[in-house]
């Protein structure tokens, strides 16, 4: 079992960096209090994964044949690959990262399943376009209904109070059905989980990354969105989610920054198309290809070089008791 | 902090927004007073008006207080405060011009025209008082803001001929003179700031949008 380590340290990351595209707004803005924030991400991340998490489960499984500790070089190429780009400012994704793994995995085994990669990259592709159109949508339909229907200040700051909320706990649930797979799926294409123990164990290890270690990322990118007005922060998480939502039901894992960022560029053509920015089109456009090409080369690598069995060889030429204990 | 906003069902921006209904109120009620005791040289009642101002802090102090303890979105509190703080200037306006005037006796040929600028800022008041409840029921305020604009004009018109007035008005020494003159730049600067309390709440009023 010492082989789902690096699945839950991806679940972990996954948890601490997505947080705040769910409460981010939320936090900053002082609406919810960052305590309040992670115990809802948590529990609605943790029961999105367990009732639709299976959703996404096959998908990332189905792209090739996996050994158990595949699979486990795989989760661990997409942790390092993630780590990296978050460092690197790379707006690049978990699924993203994933998937290449698999792929890079499936290179290696000669089992690499490439039909199915069509309708993933076609769902990574659509995602941020989804999402705007959600936005554009949104923004329109339910600006011109409260402006018809809820004109006092007091009540509209009720809205947007209990809003930030509902959208955020719906933004959480959606992270978990979705993105569950991320972290857990490359195991139940080994046939070491089965779909609902790969979700319990995604959905717990996302919300283990929320409670302990979410706080930073979350002030950080919060209060890159809070200059949004209430209304658009809270229509850009609401059509983030909806966007996640959508493509759980598709079976593919797809990345929550982008569909939050798509969002964010949607609220920004309803107003002014000023706000559109070419660069960080550009950026997503690299991230689309930069997260799956090189964690794919880094799982290949892994599994080419069976690092973890060098490293035990290296350490035992240093101290020959070096890993007699049972793992 | 999250049960509590959504169980009271908005109590604390209710709270709010009565004080804050309550602070113009009582600038409405400054401004009759200030007018009367202008008109009828009522000492008495040119110190109720540094009273009101007492009260109007009070209230201030009550709407800063609420709004710090949560009330509102964080996105929305600092117009708000703001809109009080510029309320407050008013009444510190009033207030300085009514010591004024008990410390100094107002010239006949100025009285007229000073009536009629005190007259002008307590239907300004009243705008104010008109557009605040129009924002709270989400109206639109481009008309009652314009109401004011037009009365400010009529003010920054008068000034000038109250100035001109007062300059043929024989002073004895140096004090007096200053006294009259911060006392009409007083009476006359009011109506600039409940514009801006005026244009305080157009933001407001779109911000929510």
């Amino acid at each position: 079992m010492w082989m789902l380590l690096s699945g839950l340290l991806l679940g972990w990351s996954l948890g601490a960096n997505h947080t705040a595209n769910v409460f981010g707004t939320g936090v900053a803005t002082g609406t919810v209090s960052y305590r309040a924030a992670i115990l809802l991400t948590a529990v609605f991340v943790a029961v999105g994964a367990f009732l639709e998490g299976p959703k996404c489960m096959s998908t990332v499984g189905a792209l090739s044949r996996l050994t158990p500790i595949d699979a486990f070089y795989c989760a661990l190429a997409a942790g390092i690959m993630m780590s990296l780009l978050t460092f690197l400012s790379f707006p690049g994704s978990a699924s993203q990262a994933v998937v290449g793994a698999v792929i890079g995995a499936g290179i290696f085994s000669g089992t690499a399943d490439f039909s199915k990669l069509y309708k993933i990259v076609v769902c990574w592709a659509c995602t941020p376009f989804f999402a705007i159109l959600a936005s554009y949508t949104l923004y329109r339909l339910l600006g011109y209904l409260l402006d018809r229907t809820v004109t006092s200040i007091t009540q509209r700051n009720l809205i947007y109070s209990v809003g930030t909320i509902v959208t955020g706990c719906y933004g959480a649930y959606c992270l978990g059905s979705n993105n569950v797979a991320n972290v857990t799926g490359v195991y139940v294409g080994a046939g070491m989980l089965s779909p609902f123990a790969a979700s319990l164990i995604g959905g717990f290890s996302i919300a283990s990354g929320v409670l302990t270690y979410s706080k930073k990322v979350m002030m950080t990118i919060g209060k890159g969105i809070a200059p949004l007005d209430p209304f658009s922060a809270l229509v850009a998480v609401l059509a983030g989610a909806i966007t996640i939502h959508v493509f759980t039901q598709v079976g593919v894992p797809v990345s929550s920054s982008q569909a939050i960022v798509g969002a964010v560029v949607g609220i920004g053509i309803s107003g002014d198309v000023q706000t559109v920015s070419l660069r960080m089109l550009t950026k997503i456009g690299l991230g689309w290809i930069s997260a799956p090409a090189s964690a794919a080369l880094l799982a290949y690598l892994f599994i080419r070089f069976d690092t973890l069995e060098t490293m035990i060889t290296f350490f035992r030429h240093l101290s020959p008791t070096f890993g007699n204990a049972p793992l | 902090m999250v049960l509590e906003r959504l169980l009271s069902l908005g109590k604390k921006e209710r709270d709010v927004t009565e004080d804050m209904r309550r602070h113009i109120e009582l600038l409405c009620d400054a401004c009759k007073t200030f007018k009367a005791a202008l008109e009828n040289e009522d000492r008495k009642l040119m110190r109720e008006v540094i009273d009101l101002e007492r009260q109007g802090d009070s209230a201030r102090r009550g709407v800063i207080s609420h709004i710090y303890e949560g009330a509102f979105l964080p996105y929305l509190r600092p117009d708000l405060c703001k809109f009080v703080e510029v309320v407050d200037e008013v009444f510190d306006l009033l207030k300085d011009t009514a010591t004024y005037c008990l410390d100094t006796d107002l010239p006949e040929p100025l009285r007229g025209e000073c009536v009629r600028v005190a007259l002008l800022n307590f239907r300004m008041s009243e705008m104010l008082m008109i557009a605040f409840d129009a924002m709270l029921k989400g109206q639109d305020l481009r008309e009652k803001t314009l109401a004011i604009r037009i009365y400010e004009k009529k003010i920054d018109d008068m000034k000038f001929s109250i100035i001109n007035e007062a300059q043929q008005i024989p002073v004895s020494d140096f004090w007096s003179g200053k006294m009259l003159s911060d006392l009409i730049s007083g009476l006359t600067s009011i109506s600039n700031v409940i514009e801006d309390a005026s244009d305080h709440l157009q933001i407001l009023n779109l911000s929510t949008r």
